[in-house]
């Protein structure tokens, strides 16, 4: 199984496949996978329902949103700074196209009328974006896309007709299928897990697929992939697409976990929070996302004790994300990821693209 | 300009006529009809008044910025909150000694030296990845603003004009006339209007700077093209420094200008970062003309907006941002590749 | 020489297959390229020759499409590609290589060549990922066979020496049905056997296939062209077959004397 996923053969002469010097389990996956895979899939046996809903299920979102700017960045090299409002904008229509507290704006529509429509939006917005972003060099990008992310966020605030303004959006719940209530703590975190599992397995695939790798040479060298006959501008706003699709399925579980949407939750400090997660995970390996969320999101939820054991006022949650920040950018520019050695010496030896071959995962 | 009106005949036009409109709706009693359709003659002024010092202060603040990306191609994220920096600083110096113009020398100052020292954190690192300088200023950006916060908290700051700049001034622009003949004249505080020549001031210095100095020939070939520049053997770190410098410095002053006129309070740190962002890409990326006409058009964009259509002001900015970006995307100073 | 001129011509059709009229190029006030006028016939092995800064390489990204000409116009098989992106040329069956390779360094060979050949097919935007026995992952290794890197078809490009480097940059050139070929100093850098086995390669190109190629090497340069064209200061100073131009007094003076380039 392991030579069917790679992209060119692995075997030699002979034909017989070259030996991996690892420790592969069953269906040679490695061994990491399934220990995670494991403790996650029994969390909610250990865990509190507490823990769950809001450190999980959260981070799973939020690592989603970050794997969409990761993909962008990493396989990409755009920054965009418009994934939290393309998943808010899917939460936003999600409320407006399906039901919730504010009657008089929410159409009422069934859940598998609501959640198509909803991705197609936020979709839509997000390949737009990247339409207006790509056009121009690279380093324009997280201008571009920081600018449109803050006028959506003025805009939505400012909106009573359709986003209800400066409230938004409550009471917004996902739909009891198969008699289960969703918004219960352990459906909610295996909802979020599955979604999240699902995308990162999706952005591995497709890191090796030609579209992954005609990205990746665009994000390497352009001119070269101009040369060999790729139109270099299609393929980074099919990059957006894909990245907002990702980012919108993020954004109906948000609004599902949080019950609610309102401009706070699109404005520049999320939207800057997304880039800190994938930063501080590390931008190199689709995990990375996930590992930078959990971090956020537990800091988040127990910044006020830590700060206030150190003798520090406990709002100063910002003060401390931003220290840490820059602190992992300034002694470990590849996030957390690039302090493990096994990693950083595979991103070493492989500028880019071969990460993924040497392990298939 | 003869080059742009040959190359460009329609645009050329337009933008004629688009002037001349302007020109007469400023200086020409309006015919009754007009009022009914545009409203007050006063209002119209007052708008356009506050639009160009508004773009007057956008320039400020975006004309560092904009050096600073196009020079450096780094996106500097905590521009917003030297500006808001700058703001508090000259408040609190205006406060403690009421000696209002020391603000300004101050915020300069203090902010230039906390120029000087950033890049010391940013710059070795440029050069490599495109990914690594831009999160070092959103790093920044992050602590500055919550420092702000925990020092000034979520008050409002208004630093108040001395007294020989308070107070409106009598301009020679016809608004209305009484119903025997006279002419009404229009008002409007000096102070906008000092800051607003202060603006033309600290431009025509910055583009003679650039263009008639050495230092300024070789930040516009470095902002034309970097490799040639560290290939002439200059250190470049120390260029880069300066400009750091000089746009933090800038954005200091623009703090204290803004503090002046509108008020200082969390929030308007993103405010002027995107104002920056917006002028920088309708101007175009390192472009001290670009900086001043996109700032105009942004200024007086955002004050029509908010009088004529008060529920979207930021969508027409917007807008414009995007048609740009549809159209012109290198932005309308910019150079094309 | 293995295949006359006449038999190529006849086993390429008629359209020229490079033609180029009055092109000029300016960066600001540098006048790269003036009033260019070149005509290839397909099939056609042509050798641009010329000191360093007469315009050689500035006239082959006019070609390729890195950017427009200031004036003067491209026709590629009698079709104008003059205002036509870099990628429409090269589905059109123009090739290019680089002096300096560009490759990807991360990739393995027979990836290079892969994307190589998927530029110029169906499916770039393929979410599957490809099987091993599919039809362009045949191809592309036979093209690493036809450049002698089949043997190192997996090794990253980085750990390659720099002979194969320019080999991989070759077969990168002839990924997909290429037209026409332009080489920008392949030679540089190699061994005299690297080079014996450049020009084997060159001289053995399918006879419809032309190229023009870039050489400060005069031995490979005239031996694998059979026509000439001398630039000097962005312009063409002189055309002529192998034989005229090494005797030319006007070229010996500039360019040949005391040796090769």
């Amino acid at each position: 199984m392991a030579s069917t996923d790679q992209l060119t053969s692995r075997v030699d002469a002979s034909g017989k496949p070259h030996k991996r010097a690892e420790l592969y389990g069953p269906a040679n996956i490695p061994w990491v996978y399934w220990v995670l895979g494991f403790i996650l899939l029994l969390m909610p046996v250990v865990a509190s329902n507490f823990v769950l809903f809001q450190i999980f299920g959260w981070a799973f979102i939020l690592g989603m949103v970050a794997l969409s700017l990761m993909f962008l960045g990493g396989y990409g090299g755009m920054v965009s700074l418009v994934q939290m409002s393309v998943a808010g904008l899917a939460a936003y229509m999600v409320a407006v196209f399906g039901h919730s507290g504010v009657v008089q704006i929410s159409l009422g529509w069934p859940w598998w009328l609501t959640v198509p429509v909803a991705l197609a939006i936020a979709t839509l917005f997000g390949t737009i974006t990247g339409a207006l972003a790509v056009r121009t060099a690279g380093i324009y990008t997280i201008m571009i896309t920081l600018a449109i992310a803050t006028a959506f966020f003025y805009f939505v605030r400012q909106n009573y007709g359709v986003f209800n303004g400066f409230n938004g959006f409550n009471q917004v719940l996902p739909p009891q299928l198969f008699g289960v209530d969703w918004r219960q703590p352990v459906p909610i975190y295996y909802l979020t897990l599955f979604f999240a599992t699902l995308a990162y397995f999706v952005v591995i695939y497709v890191a090796r697929t030609p579209f992954g790798l005609a990205l990746q040479g665009v994000r390497d060298n352009p001119r070269r992939m101009a040369a060999l006959g790729f139109n270099v501008t299609a393929h980074r706003i099919a990059a957006y697409a894909f990245a907002s699709f990702i980012a919108a399925v993020a954004g109906v579980l948000l609004v599902w976990l949080n019950a609610q949407i309102s401009p706070g939750t699109v404005a520049v400090g999320p939207a800057i929070d997304i880039l800190v997660i994938a930063v501080i995970g590390g931008i190199r390996h689709p995990i990375g996302p996930f590992i930078g969320a959990l971090i956020f999101v537990v800091l988040r939820t127990f910044a006020l004790d830590v700060l206030v054991l150190v003798g520090i006022p406990g709002e100063r949650f910002q003060l401390l994300v931003g220290l840490a920040f820059l602190a992992i950018v300034f002694w470990s520019p590849d996030g957390i990821l690039g302090l493990w050695p096994r990693f950083r010496d595979r991103m070493r030896a492989a500028s880019s693209l071969t990460a993924e071959r040497d392990r298939r995962l | 300009m003869r080059s742009f009106i040959n190359r460009q005949p329609i645009w050329s036009l337009i933008i004629f006529i688009v002037l001349a409109f302007f020109v007469w709706a400023i200086f020409a009693a309006w015919p009754p009809g007009f009022e009914d359709v545009f409203g007050k003659k006063k209002v119209f002024l007052n708008a356009f008044f506050n639009g160009i010092t508004l773009g007057a202060l956008y320039f400020l603040v975006a004309s560092g910025f904009t050096l600073i990306f196009g020079l450096m191609k780094n996106v500097n994220l905590a521009h917003g909150s030297l500006y808001m920096l700058g703001g508090y600083i000259g408040y609190g110096v205006a406060v403690t000694t009421r000696w209002g113009l020391l603000s300004f020398v101050v915020a300069l100052l203090l902010l230039g030296l906390l120029g000087l020292v950033l890049p010391g954190g940013v710059v070795p690192r440029l050069g490599g990845e495109d990914l690594r300088p831009k999160p070092v200023t959103i790093g920044i950006s992050i602590v500055l603003a919550d420092l702000m916060l925990w020092i000034w908290g979520g008050n409002f700051y208004q630093i108040l004009a001395p007294e020989w700049l308070s107070g409106p001034v009598k301009l020679p622009l016809v608004t209305a006339l009484k119903s025997n003949g006279e002419a009404v004249y229009l008002t409007y505080p000096i102070v906008r209007l000092v800051i607003f020549l202060g603006a033309v001031v600290v431009g025509v210095l910055m583009w003679l700077a650039l263009n008639r100095t050495r230092v300024g020939m070789l930040i516009r070939a470095g902002v034309d093209d970097r490799d040639m520049l560290s290939a002439t053997g200059v250190r470049i770190q120390r260029v880069f420094v300066l400009v750091f410098a000089f746009g933090a410095g800038l954005a200091g002053i623009a703090g204290v200008v803004g503090g002046t006129f509108q008020s200082m309070a969390p929030g308007e740190d993103t405010r002027f970062l995107l104002a920056s962002l917006v002028v920088v890409i309708v101007g175009g990326m390192g472009s001290i003309p670009g900086a001043a006409v996109g700032a105009l058009i942004i200024g007086l964009a955002e004050q029509f907006g908010s009088v004529y259509f008060p529920t979207y002001a930021v969508v027409l900015t917007f807008l414009i941002m995007v048609v740009v970006l549809a159209f012109r995307p290198q932005g309308l100073f910019g150079r094309t590749r | 020489m293995a295949v006359s001129v006449a038999q190529r011509l006849s086993a390429a059709g008629t359209a020229n297959a490079l033609e180029l009229r009055g092109v000029t190029r300016m960066f600001g006030a540098l006048v790269a390229l003036t009033d260019v006028s070149l005509t290839v016939r397909p099939g056609e092995r042509r050798a641009v020759l010329g000191s360093n800064g007469a315009g050689k390489t500035t006239l082959f990204n006019c070609i390729t499409g890195d950017f427009l000409p200031t004036s003067g116009t491209i026709r590629l098989f009698g079709e104008d590609v003059t205002e036509f992106p870099a990628y429409e040329r090269i589905r059109r069956g123009l090739r290019r290589t680089y002096q300096i390779s560009l490759l990807f360094n991360g990739l393995s060979v027979l990836d290079n060549i892969y994307l190589a050949c998927r530029g110029v097919s169906r499916g770039r935007f393929s979410l599957i990922r490809p099987r091993r026995n599919e039809a362009l992952m045949h191809s592309a290794e036979q093209l690493a066979t036809a450049v002698h890197l089949i043997d190192v078809r997996d090794t990253k490009v980085a750990e390659l020496s720099y002979g194969q480097q320019r080999q991989l940059e070759i077969a990168l050139a002839l990924a997909g049905a290429p037209r026409f070929i332009l080489f920008d100093e392949p030679a540089a850098g190699l061994s005299p056997t690297e080079r014996r086995e450049l020009i084997e390669i060159l001289t053995n190109l399918p006879a419809h296939i032309g190229y023009i190629i870039i050489e400060h090497d005069m031995d490979v340069a005239l031996r694998v062209s059979e026509s000439v064209t001398m630039m000097h200061n962005g312009r063409i100073f002189k055309e002529g077959r192998p034989s005229e131009i090494e005797s030319d007094p006007e070229v010996q003076e500039l360019y040949l004397g005391g040796g090769h380039g």
